[in-house]
């Protein structure tokens, strides 16, 4: 047998074998950093506290709340439905489960808004899909829908209807506080009527 | 850094030049080993003359050796890398078709052109049968339409469906191609030799 097919032969195998021996080249699926940075700064993975209200409100099964703050924090206070990952836990594997999925928009918070980007910035460097942060976390979210502030009444329509919006969310996480109106309707229904005539006065 | 064209390092414009600078190479090469004599290319089929299982088998190592070793140096995103979706059903119809037309012509398409291009009254009728079954299957594609998009099964990998690693498969296939060299080439010695 030709001693150059030998050769040639041998290199193959040898490098086949070298290939089966490396050792395994852990390809973690991360997210490109350049794709990071530019969602980062388009601030798409902000999602108000409104918008979350009114998922709540709605049961929408798509919404996975994550709440990063401390246990005793979210045993305290927590959004209704949320899930609570330690920000220092979200790597753990027991969590895969349910942050690798496509199906639902998962939605992190937390006091205010560092936190939860940090959380989202883990999770979206570990490659997970669909997260959020709610923008300013449960501090706007309480000067948001708990005790919103009522805007001028010079404000546009859309204004109004979002005051009235959150206003009504209010309620909704609170508990009813029934709506008392201010006027008795019976006093407000009082009409002090004129004498139709007077008396001729007078005259010639 | 690669590849080179889906992450924009080379413009798709260049695409055809590209594409131009590879068919020179690869003609060029079919050439030089002989690819451009029907009768070395049905020789597979008759067993006298393997060079097209040697030359192919060959190709395929080096380049999954290739691909490999840049994955592993971080010079390709093998994911990055675009693979064939698998239509089943038609890969079977045309894989038929293609089997009895090379067999009974003598040439695979790109083998055609090489023979029509130097000179080979065979490969050129060959190359016109072609255009002749592209003219009808274009014309009457509404009729193939649904075989064409059949049995769709996304892109599959070879190592994905074994459940093996790549560097695994890769050596295996190594293992049964250099006996299978060894083989081929002792029955070539034995077979009466052809003169093309």
């Amino acid at each position: 047998m030709n001693l150059k097919y030998s050769l040639l032969a041998a290199i193959l195998v040898i490098l086949g074998f070298v290939l089966l021996i490396l050792p395994a080249k852990e390809q973690l699926p991360e997210t490109n950093p350049e794709v990071l940075q530019y969602e980062l700064n388009e601030v798409t993975h902000f999602i108000s506290t409104d918008k979350v209200a009114e998922r709540i409100i709605n049961q929408d099964p798509t919404l996975l709340l994550i709440d990063v703050r401390m246990a005793d924090d979210y045993l305290n206070y927590s959004l209704p439905g949320a899930e609570n990952i330690p920000l220092k836990e979200i790597l753990h594997p027991d969590w895969d489960d349910l942050l690798n999925q496509t199906d639902r928009d998962i939605v992190f918070y937390s006091n205010a808004d560092v936190y939860a980007e940090q959380a989202w910035m883990f999770a979206r460097r570990k490659g997970y899909k669909k997260l959020f942060v709610m923008q300013g976390g449960l501090n706007n979210w309480f000067a948001t829908i708990i005790q919103p502030t009522e805007p001028p009444e010079t404000s546009s329509t859309k204004e109004i209807e979002a005051y009235q919006f959150r206003k009504a969310a209010g309620i909704y996480f609170c508990g009813g506080q029934a709506i008392v109106s201010e006027v008795n309707p019976q006093d407000a229904l009082v009409i002090t009527r004129k004498n139709k005539k007077t008396k001729v006065e007078g005259g010639c | 850094m690669g590849p080179l064209i889906p992450l924009g390092i080379i413009g798709s414009e260049w695409d055809l030049v590209i594409a131009i600078l590879i068919g020179f190479a690869f003609g060029f090469i079919l050439e030089s080993s002989g690819f451009s004599s029907s009768r070395k290319l049905a020789g597979v089929f008759y067993g006298y003359d393997f060079v097209v299982l040697k030359v192919f088998f060959t190709a395929a190592i080096v380049a999954m050796l290739g691909l490999l070793y840049f994955s592993y140096l971080g010079w390709i995103d093998i994911n990055l890398v675009f693979v064939n979706p698998t239509f089943i059903a038609s890969s079977i119809v045309g894989g038929i078709i293609m089997g009895v037309g090379f067999i009974s012509g003598g040439y695979c398409p790109g083998t055609s052109f090489c023979g029509a291009a130097i000179g080979k009254i065979d490969a050129m009728i060959f190359t016109a049968g072609m255009f002749i079954g592209i003219l009808v299957f274009s014309e009457a594609f509404p009729l193939f339409e649904s075989l064409y998009n059949s049995g769709n099964l996304g892109s599959l990998k070879i190592t994905e469906t074994l459940g093996i690693s790549a560097p695994l498969f890769v050596f295996v296939v190594i293992l049964v191609a250099i006996p299978l060299f060894y083989i081929v080439t002792r029955i070539e010695k034995k077979v009466k030799k052809v003169n093309y």
